[in-house]
């Protein structure tokens, strides 16, 4: 699903290059959940930028579902963007001046679904909101907020999910709720996920974690214990048999 | 895409992200609708009533008589027309005789205001259109008592004999010809052929009057133009009338000037509100393109959305500014001239399209700039995308408003002026705002904590605070030089007419006569301006030559002054209401001995070719005198004062028997004085000119009252484009304002804080807008309405302070409610 080779990013400051991330090589196959762990400054964010085509690799190859992202422009990038991925912020990004609905509806329409207002209903409830649909992001509390972004980034079905510090903006308990509906979620739609985070709970729940220290690569692990008890993706051909499933 | 724009500006409509952009572009509209159609209603109004002054719309003189083609095309263009006769002759009761200038009329006539015919001199009469009945004539009350005749007498005119039927009290009048002129008549045009009054060689001045529609009128005078010769001319229109001509034009340059500081005032708002809309979007942008919009939809998703505000904002800011319009001539219709042109789609056009333009180049670099964030800003907020060079893009939207700018005030010398000023007024500010920016910090470090804090918002984001200043010190300076210019303008013409402007002129008084009127005049408590003496005379060589060979057959054609008698006199001093413009003036008491000095106006110096050193020879009374001009005066001919064409040394005169001249003010009760004058010398010859100065004295009224109403409105649209600018950097000042909240500050050191900054803020921007306006006020000054450069320096303390206080109020008034909120709603929006 995913796939880098010599992945090598620098910035030049002042005087000098500084070298934020070096010759990652990583293989993320399709339904992983991986971990990106590390302290402030390790370069998690961005190996995430990188492996989302946010950015652009000083060096390095970055392959997402085929697609080989160091050779695409900023079009070529958002269209497989468009197609394969959805993404979940600390900041939870939600556009304040669109409804909790029309948030969700966004990369629905954006993929050119029909009925993109029927199947963003159908995902607000499956996380809990179908009360608050057309509250607008500043009416929502933190958690919710974080709800209405993981709805719009399931919306699209993507085949791929990247979250930044999904829990950071929220207290324990909300944390854990998230954390929940993001495991949950991933089961049913078989999504591939990638997420970055200080919170070693979180990480525990992954199949596989990274760690990045100064740029580096620095362990690999896979998590046997939720190798074990994962249960295989159900494929869900669409949103309606989702629905049928949770109704 | 297009639903998804729909869609979008739907939601940003409710979420307000588009309404401050939305109101400046429908505000700057709406301001200019209105100003730019009152403006030419008002302009087109005042012509009317110069019209009223003249007589007719226009009035076409030709010593040849008119064209019957020309009177013809006239009626073809739905114009009324009347054709006249103006010469001198003799009319003669008992062994009494008077040169007259006579009026023979074909037509009606006036065909634009009224003549006010009386039963005996001095009285109030009946208004009329019409001309005499044929047999009969109305004469100005002065050809009466120099006849010793009374209304019902018979006059002989020419061959035959006609009755005086009435008095003219008053009529349209051209107060600058008045004193060349022998007191009139009007006659029937069907007596002239009979009185054989007329004779090969006699001069005679035909005259074609018109009135009608505004368009109409002026396609005829485009069609009429070409075919005039260099002995014919047409008076009325933009030209005015000789007495008005300077008021008027400065009205016009300024009801113009005001039309066209809407414009650049919209072009701030705009531009400001467009700068905050594209950096409230960056976010929104940045989320489409990490959830895979491509770069070219979101160009169009931005494009769509500026279209749509920009059509909606254009259509109501249209309506809206009608309204407003509307609804000032409809409340003030008691004072403004009557009748109102129509609304004229130019204005309305002018506003629409600026609108647009404006919105389109002060816009879209910055909704260019949307589309260019990089999609990575949703993990690093500080990313910002590089500004889109914008310079082809405003060059092209200056380009276009200048176009714009022209067409609705047909002149380039004022769109230059203001295009130029404006721009060197906003390097002047970018390059000032930068210093005093430097300066106020560490006036900052000086001050208590809670003033530092707001001085340091200021320092944190310079280049915000430079654009603030910037918007603020155009808005200001607009205003501003609008004001100063008003001000200037309605000083000038109350100076014109002062209360007790002399509005009795009495002349031919003689010698003997000089000490009884004084007498009158004192018995009466009526002041003079003092008594001048007047020579008649013809000048006859220049510089040695035949006047009619040293200029060309042309120049000696158009040069009318050669062709009659001028009132010479001589002084001592320079008199008032007139200028210097080369030459020096004359020592009291000089030389005895050498060339008589002369003093020429600038018209005589242009009709004749001659400059300083060269000669004039007068015939005076059959007697050549021979004079060196030694300067050369501008005439104000709209003071209402006696004024000479050649003004001698005195030495050069004194020895010529002269005949008085005197001016004074009477008040409505007195004109019996002039009756008692008459009757004690007959011959003296009175001109009044009071009911004409009321005529001018009512249009100037209204002129004022137009441009205090057009200042209004400017005040009006640059308080709108403030608040708009406030408006728009209200997010950065609630979110910081809140941050020191949650950080533990209290409200007064908030509002210190906040006031502190917005009235440092004012005070720089107050300080630009005067020193730029400085320099507006007097290139318009110089350039457009002829007078003199002037400093304000008391404007240099009141303004800034004035500027401060506006600001800190304004911007406290728009902050301090959202303050209120919760801190946490605050931020979660942020």
């Amino acid at each position: 699903m995913l796939k880098t080779k010599n992945l090598t990013k620098t910035v030049s400051s002042q005087d000098q290059d500084l070298t934020i991330l070096s010759d990652i090589n990583l293989t993320i196959a399709e339904g992983d959940s991986v971990a990106v762990i590390g302290a402030s400054g390790s370069g998690k964010s961005t190996l995430l930028s990188l492996l989302a085509g946010l950015d652009l690799p000083s060096k390095g190859e970055v392959e997402l579902a085929a697609n080989q992202f160091h050779q695409m422009n900023e079009d070529e990038r958002a269209a497989v963007r468009a197609q394969y991925v959805g993404f979940v912020f600390q900041s939870f990004h939600l556009l304040p001046g669109l409804t909790a609905l029309e948030n969700v509806m966004l990369p629905i329409e954006l993929k050119g679904d029909k009925q993109p207002r029927q199947k963003a209903l159908d995902i607000l409830t499956k996380v809990g909101l179908s009360e608050r649909v057309s509250h607008y992001p500043n009416q929502l509390s933190g958690g919710e907020q974080q709800r209405v972004a993981i709805a719009r980034a399931f919306a699209s079905e993507p085949k791929i999910l990247f979250a930044d510090e999904p829990t950071g903006n929220l207290d324990s308990v909300n944390g854990e709720k998230i954390i929940e509906l993001l495991f949950e979620l991933n089961g049913q739609f078989g999504t591939t996920l990638v997420l970055v985070t200080h919170d070693q709970k979180l990480a525990n729940r992954c199949q596989r974690q990274i760690g990045l220290d100064a740029g580096k690569l620095v362990s690999d692990s896979s998590n046997t214990a939720i190798e074990t008890s994962k249960t295989p993706p159900k494929q869900v051909a669409s949103h309606d048999a989702l629905v049928e499933q949770v109704g | 895409m297009r639903q998804m724009a729909l869609k979008t500006f739907s939601r940003d409509w409710r979420a307000g992200e588009v309404k401050v952009l939305f109101f400046a572009l429908m505000i700057a509209v709406a301001a200019m609708t209105a100003i730019g159609v009152i403006t030419e209603r008002i302009q087109g109004s005042m012509g009317e009533q110069a019209s009223e002054f003249l007589g007719a719309d226009y009035v076409v003189s030709s010593p040849r008589a008119i064209p019957q083609e020309w009177q013809e095309q006239a009626s073809e263009n739905n114009l009324v027309s009347s054709l006249q006769q103006g010469f001198s002759t003799v009319l003669s009761k008992g062994d009494k005789f008077q040169l007259v200038s006579v009026r023979a009329l074909q037509g009606n006539y006036p065909l634009k205001g009224e003549l006010e015919i009386a039963d005996k001199p001095f009285a109030v009469g009946i208004k009329t259109q019409e001309k005499p009945e044929a047999g009969t004539l109305w004469a100005e009350p002065r050809v009466l008592n120099l006849l010793s005749a009374q209304v019902g007498d018979r006059v002989e005119f020419g061959a035959v004999e006609l009755t005086i039927a009435g008095v003219i009290v008053s009529g349209p009048g051209q107060a600058s010809e008045v004193f060349n002129v022998a007191p009139g008549v009007v006659i029937n045009a069907a007596d002239v052929a009979a009185a054989e009054v007329i004779q090969p060689g006699s001069r005679v001045n035909y005259n074609l009057l018109i009135a009608g529609e505004l368009a109409e009128r002026e396609s005829y005078i485009q069609w009429l133009k070409p075919q005039l010769n260099a002995t014919q001319r047409i008076t009325g229109g933009k030209e005015g009338t000789p007495a008005l001509q300077a008021s008027m034009q400065r009205a016009e340059s300024f009801l113009r000037l005001a039309s066209l500081v809407s414009v650049v005032l919209a072009g701030v708002a705009i531009a400001v509100a467009a700068g905050r809309y594209s950096r409230r979007h960056f976010d929104y942008a940045a989320i489409y393109r990490c959830l895979g919009m491509q770069i070219k939809q979101v160009h169009q998703l931005y494009l769509w959305q500026l279209a749509l505000i920009g059509l909606i904002g254009v259509v109501l800011g249209v309506i809206l500014g009608l309204l407003i319009q509307q609804f000032i001539i409809w409340q003030f219709a008691d004072y403004l001239p009557k009748p109102m042109v129509p609304i004229s789609p130019v204005p309305v056009a002018v506003a629409a399209l600026s609108g647009l333009v404006v919105l389109l180049g002060f816009a879209l670099p910055s909704f260019f700039q949307i589309a260019k964030v990089p999609p990575l800003r949703v993990l690093r907020k500080e990313l910002i995308p590089s500004a889109v060079s914008g310079w082809i893009i405003y060059l092209l939207a200056i380009g276009a408003m200048a176009l714009l700018m022209w067409w609705q005030s047909d002149s380039w010398m004022l769109v230059a002026i203001l295009l130029l000023v404006s721009l060197v007024a906003f390097i002047i500010i970018r390059i000032f705002a930068w210093l005093i920016f430097k300066v106020g910090i560490w006036l900052g470090k000086r001050s208590p904590t809670s003033v530092r804090f707001g001085l340091g918002q200021l320092k944190r984001y310079p280049a915000f605070t430079i654009s603030q200043i910037t918007a603020f010190g155009l808005a200001f300076m607009i205003i501003l030089s609008t004001f100063l210019i008003r001000t200037e303008l309605l000083a000038e013409w109350k100076n014109q007419l002062p209360d007790d402007a002399p509005n009795h002129f009495l002349i031919n008084v003689q010698n003997y006569e000089v000490e009884s009127l004084d007498k009158i005049l004192n018995d009466n408590q009526v002041e003079t301006s003092g008594i001048y003496p007047m020579v008649r005379g013809r000048v006859t060589e220049l510089n040695d030559k035949p006047a009619a060979d040293y200029l060309s057959k042309e120049e000696y054609q158009r040069a009318r002054a050669l062709r009659r008698e001028l009132n010479l006199t001589w002084m001592e001093q320079l008199p008032n209401a007139n200028k210097l413009v080369a030459g020096d003036w004359w020592q009291r008491n000089g030389d005895e001995t050498g060339a008589i000095k002369l003093s020429i106006s600038t018209e005589i110096q242009e009709m004749m070719k001659l400059k300083l050193g060269d000669k004039i020879g007068f015939d005076i009374g059959g007697l050549t005198v021979e004079g060196v001009v030694a300067n050369v005066r501008e005439i104000q001919w709209d003071s209402f004062q006696p004024n000479f064409f050649v003004i001698f040394e005195p030495k050069g005169l004194k020895d010529f028997p002269a005949s008085y001249i005197t001016s004074f003010h009477l008040k409505a009760g007195q004109k019996p004085v002039l009756n008692n004058i008459l009757q004690q010398m007959p011959t003296v010859t009175i001109i009044e000119l009071d009911k004409i100065m009321a005529q001018v004295q009512k249009i100037l009224d209204q002129v004022t009252l137009a441009v205090e109403f057009i200042m209004l409105f400017v005040l009006l649209a640059g308080i709108a484009v403030l608040y708009a600018v406030l408006q728009a950097n209200r997010d950065e000042r609630v979110l910081s304002a809140t941050l020191l909240k949650t950080l533990g500050a209290q409200s007064p050191f908030i509002r210190a804080s906040l006031v502190a900054e917005l009235a440092l803020l004012g005070s720089f921007a107050g300080l630009l807008a005067v020193m730029t306006s400085e320099i507006l006020v007097s290139t318009v000054y110089i350039n457009v309405l002829e007078l003199g450069a002037k400093l304000h320096p008391l404007y240099w303390l009141i303004v800034p302070i004035a500027a401060a206080l506006f600001i800190a109020a304004v911007g406290w008034f728009g902050v301090h409610n959202l303050l209120k909120q919760p801190a946490s709603q605050v931020l979660r929006q942020a």
